[in-house]
């Protein structure tokens, strides 16, 4: 083959494969929290007065399981615990939530959960405030 | 050459009963017990449970729980189990490893490692493979618990899981209890 | 009709989705469930109703996969076969009746599952509360639709609610710590 053809060619093979395959740019603002996402995380975490993490660990726990939930892992240290439940009354679907304990500042602890249904996170604020109401009650029978 | 003849149809006809009472079901399929109803193996007969507890279990004179658990642990490190759950103060230990009986022959699928054995979480509901399946029958699963009998005696059991069935024959855990007498430097004994 | 049947299984938890904000709700039957699945003890010793509680699962055939003591969690598990005589005669004789086009996938696996949790139910921590949870997932095998393959692996699940099993459990547990199991 003529040398210059051939440069011509990868030349050519060159400009495709950089329009073509190249993997698009991330946006500047990729790992910057979207507004929805912040909205989100508002219904997903409350603060409550609690002495210590593994009370307030003990309450999520009885919290899940009054809800119906099975415990599947804990994790004292972290501060987490998983659950999940089939949607009964149909058994194909999966309800899973990841709920983590923090403290913050002296006798509080911040307590978060996200909630997956069928693998996609469950973004109506809805479940989380029921949640959080079945939390109050099991937090105020721990205390007493 | 006749009797013989007749044996053989004999057995054809047997074969082709049972295939035609079991449904036709795959060799894989034909390797998993049968049963009338899958909830029967939620419980064990108490008749079972009285045997395998026998089996299962040996009493070693020693209060040492640390000791034994440790003893315990490296026994079955030595018998290659992966040790998952370790708890001195409860005095469990749980371990898992593989037997490569379906994979080897079915070759690699990516699904077999994929599996979760520890979420109900599924991954994909529209890509489905033998993959699990493959990766549940070469599961062994091993537990271990180690119970204060009285003030001198600990009471040591063991039991495992091989191919979706427990291990009821006495002879494996025979010899585990064996290793780990040697280990531990005492003589196992049974529970009276 | 078999046909349909079959496209309907997978299908079918399309059709009867329950919204999940319902599933964050007490139902009358949270308090039912709470009841058989709770039993109390009178004793200070959580690490020996633990330890105890993991004995007697091991008596049951179960594998404990995970045990966490700080907040009194175990778990335990096995596995075992699911076929069933009833459902292999069943894909034969749809096999027979659909003239070989219809090849059922049969249930084949079965996990039977087990989440345990022991809790001070007093600020002095004298009695403890026990709660359990079974439940089991089974998983069909392969089969043949007409020309479409039906790939092996539909998962089905199901919270075991039978009184009598709760009942055993807790009647054993009581026999190992020498205690009382109360009610709630």
């Amino acid at each position: 083959m003529n040398p210059r053809a051939g440069w011509v060619m990868s030349l050519i093979a060159g400009t495709l494969l950089a329009q073509g395959c190249a993997a698009p740019a991330p946006r500047q603002d990729l790992l910057m929290p979207t507004e929805a996402q912040m909205k989100l995380r508002s219904f997903q975490t409350r603060t409550f007065d609690v002495k210590n993490r593994q009370l307030a660990m003990r309450a999520v726990i009885t919290a899940l399981q009054d809800l119906g939930f099975i415990i599947e892992r804990a994790n004292e240290p972290l501060g987490l615990v998983t659950a999940a439940r089939f949607a009964e009354p149909n058994y194909y679907d999966v309800l899973g939530v990841t709920v983590t304990v923090r403290p913050e500042g002296e006798g509080r602890m911040m307590i978060r959960a996200n909630a997956i249904y069928n693998n996609k996170p469950i973004e109506d604020p809805k479940p989380y405030q029921n949640f959080f109401a079945t939390l109050e009650r099991s937090l105020f029978i721990t205390k007493e | 050459m006749r009797p013989l003849a007749t044996g053989t149809t004999k057995g054809c006809l047997a074969v082709g009963l049972c295939l035609l009472l079991q449904g036709c079901p795959t060799p894989y399929e034909w390797r998993h017990q049968d049963q009338w109803d899958a909830r029967d193996q939620i419980w064990l007969s108490e008749e079972s449970q009285v045997k395998l507890r026998a089996a299962q279990s040996r009493v070693f004179d020693t209060t040492d729980r640390l000791r034994t658990l440790e003893a315990v642990v490296a026994t079955m490190q030595d018998l290659g189990f992966m040790v998952e759950v370790l708890d001195e103060a409860l005095g469990i230990v749980s371990g898992k490893k593989f037997e490569s009986l379906e994979r080897s022959r079915f070759g690699n699928d990516p699904y077999y490692h994929l599996y979760n054995d520890k979420s109900l979480l599924i991954f994909t509901k529209t890509y489905r493979s033998w993959g699990p399946f493959w990766h549940r029958s070469d599961l062994v699963r091993f537990t271990v618990t180690v119970r204060k009998r009285n003030e001198s005696q600990l009471v040591v059991r063991a039991s495992a899981q091989f191919y979706l069935r427990p291990i009821e024959d006495p002879v494996p855990y025979q010899q585990f209890f064996r290793t780990l007498g040697q280990a531990l430097f005492l003589q196992d004994r049974l529970v009276q | 009709m078999p046909t349909c049947l079959l496209l309907c299984g997978p299908l079918a938890g399309c059709v009867t989705h329950t919204e999940p904000s319902e599933l964050f709700q007490l139902t009358a039957e949270s308090q039912q469930h709470r009841a058989m699945q709770t039993r109390l003890f009178e004793t200070r010793d959580d690490v020996e109703l633990l330890s105890a509680s993991a004995a007697v699962l091991q008596d049951l055939g179960f594998q404990v996969e995970e045990s966490v003591r700080e907040v009194g969690f175990l778990r335990a598990t096995k596995e075992r076969s699911a076929r069933e005589y009833g459902q292999d005669i069943g894909r034969f004789f749809v096999f027979l009746l659909s003239l070989g086009k219809l090849y059922m996938p049969v249930d084949l696996h079965q996990k039977i599952e087990t989440s345990l949790i022991a809790r001070p139910i007093n600020p002095e921590a004298t009695r403890h509360e026990v709660r359990i949870v079974f439940y089991r997932v089974i998983w069909k095998g392969d089969g043949q639709a007409d020309r479409q393959y039906i790939p092996p692996g539909q998962q089905k699940m199901e919270m075991l609610r039978d009184p009598g099993l709760y009942q055993q459990f807790f009647a054993k547990l009581s026999k190992a710590v020498f205690l009382e199991a109360f009610t709630l």
